[in-house]
């Protein structure tokens, strides 16, 4: 197992697309920091423009802190979509290749091959969430430096610098779980599907609809509770003025368990499916 | 001989609006408040707004004969336009006449309450009504109608009968919810226009508290 491991690590190292995946992260990280300092200006005093007659202002709301908010927003969408196709990439390559019936040939089970797969993937996951965020935070507090934070989430909510650190090193922990289950999803549609093609489209229709279901009120307290979409926007929690842990800890845990059950579900299908 | 009595007292009740004087025991607080050739003080805000949480923001205020009151801090602070001109100094920038409106409580302080009313264009505020504690010759309410920015009620607590500063002040003013919420600043991006025109504009107040006053005469 652990040599499948290694195998896939080497695999993933050795290959153009993991290249891509980061240049794609950075690009990203780029484009939202010269928006920012371009325009940053103009998006603060519109959203303080009720408030300048009555108050006036000390201080600035263009740092660090603010950058790093509107990067950690690509967690929506930018950041999972591209982790969903690379991710799919590891599995739908070897097919497209037939690397994977030479794998099969040799004396590798099944279970311990796809396990693998699921492993490494949640390990470059992870990887991708830290190097995105440990560059967003250097970059961006070199720029733009330390200040308070301004979030519009239920109102305006104002966080201390100290606080505001506190509070986006945990989003961003707490994104990473949702960027596994994002990721897991991938895999196991490469799984089902095995063409590169289909998997990347389907994977970006589940994203935009589990987005859109996000949005979307059921009616039904239990399933807005517990179903899967509603539990992707846990990091957002931590913007709330006073942070509802229970609330991140509860949608965490479950969607760790829907990415448990999404993993299963591939795993299963690997395991009785022909590799022909 | 009737006529000429008539025009004389005609001409002697002209002559009296022409030179109404500002409220004397104004002029005495005034001259109280003109006796501050600086003071420094640590200054504590809070803001009590229904859109808007914020935690307790600390500076130092500065303020120095002939110029303006100026606060500092580390954070980013929201100071109200109107309610740290202690000194009077913006009332009495451009001239104005006052009318004597009787007398009021306020906080169980039994206050003389004036108008003021500006004679010049210049003016930034419409009208002012004052509340003052002649016995301890200072104020301790104000609403300023503002040509631009609204109604601002100042209201000034004092730790003794003989303090000339205050050391809480509330500024209550008008304020509109925020219209426009960006799409990348938070989850929650519906405009619900309808419910924003009904709500119109909502009253939020700011406390400020100052403490290690420091003054100089």
């Amino acid at each position: 197992m652990i040599s499948l491991i290694r195998s896939e690590i080497y695999k993933i190292s050795k290959q153009s697309k993991t290249l891509y995946a980061l240049a794609a992260i950075l690009i990203i990280e780029g484009f939202v920091i010269m928006s920012a300092y371009y325009q940053g200006a103009g998006i603060i005093d519109l959203l303080l423009d009720n408030l300048k007659d009555s108050f006036e202002f000390r201080g600035n709301l263009l740092n660090g802190n603010l950058i790093i908010y509107l990067i950690l927003n690509s967690l929506w969408f930018h950041v999972p979509l591209i982790l969903m196709i690379i991710i799919s990439g590891f599995l739908t390559s070897e097919y497209k290749d037939k690397t994977i019936e030479t794998v099969m040939l040799q004396p590798v089970n099944k279970l311990d091959f796809i396990l693998s797969k699921y492993i490494v993937s949640i390990v470059f996951t992870l990887l991708i969430v830290l190097i995105l965020a440990v560059s967003t935070f250097f970059i961006s507090y070199w720029i733009f430096g330390y200040g308070d934070l301004v979030v519009y989430l239920d109102g305006l909510n104002f966080f201390k610098s100290d606080d505001a650190f506190y509070r986006l090193i945990n989003a961003f922990l707490s994104g990473s779980i949702t960027m596994i289950f994002f990721s897991v999803v991938s895999l196991t549609l490469a799984v089902i599907l095995k063409d590169a093609t289909k998997t990347w489209i389907v994977a970006a229709i589940f994203l935009i609809c589990s987005n859109l279901l996000l949005k979307m009120d059921f009616n039904n307290d239990i399933v807005n509770e517990l179903f899967f979409s509603k539990l992707t926007d846990s990091w957002q929690y931590f913007f709330y003025y006073e942070i509802p842990y229970s609330t991140i800890y509860f949608k965490n845990l479950l969607l760790l368990g829907y990415s448990i059950v999404v993993m299963i579900i591939g795993i299963l299908i690997f395991k009785r499916r022909d590799i022909q | 001989m009737k006529r000429f009595y008539f025009l004389l007292v005609l001409l002697a009740s002209l002559n009296s609006i022409n030179s109404q004087e500002i409220d004397s025991d104004l002029i005495i607080i005034k001259q109280r408040m003109d006796s501050i050739k600086s003071y420094e003080a640590q200054i504590k805000l809070d803001v009590d707004i229904s859109f808007i949480n914020m935690p307790s923001k600390y500076g130092k205020v500065k303020y120095r004969q002939g110029e303006s009151t100026k606060v500092t801090s580390q954070d980013f602070i929201m100071l109200p336009k109107r309610g740290l001109d202690l000194t009077l100094n913006e009332l009495f920038q451009h001239p104005f006449i006052t009318v004597d409106r009787g007398e009021d409580t306020h906080k169980g302080v039994n206050c003389k309450v004036i108008n003021l009313i500006p004679t010049s264009s210049k003016s930034d505020f419409s009208i002012a009504t004052i509340f003052m504690d002649t016995k301890a010759k200072r104020i301790v309410k104000s609403e300023i109608s503002t040509k631009m920015e609204g109604v601002f009620t100042t209201s000034l607590d004092y730790n003794n009968i003989v303090d000339v500063l205050p050391t809480a002040i509330e500024v209550e003013f008008a304020v509109n919810s925020i219209k426009i919420p960006l799409r990348f600043l938070g989850k929650e991006t519906e405009v619900d226009r309808k419910a924003i025109k009904e709500e119109g504009s909502k009253s939020g107040k700011i406390f400020l508290t100052l403490s290690e006053v420091q003054i100089a005469r």
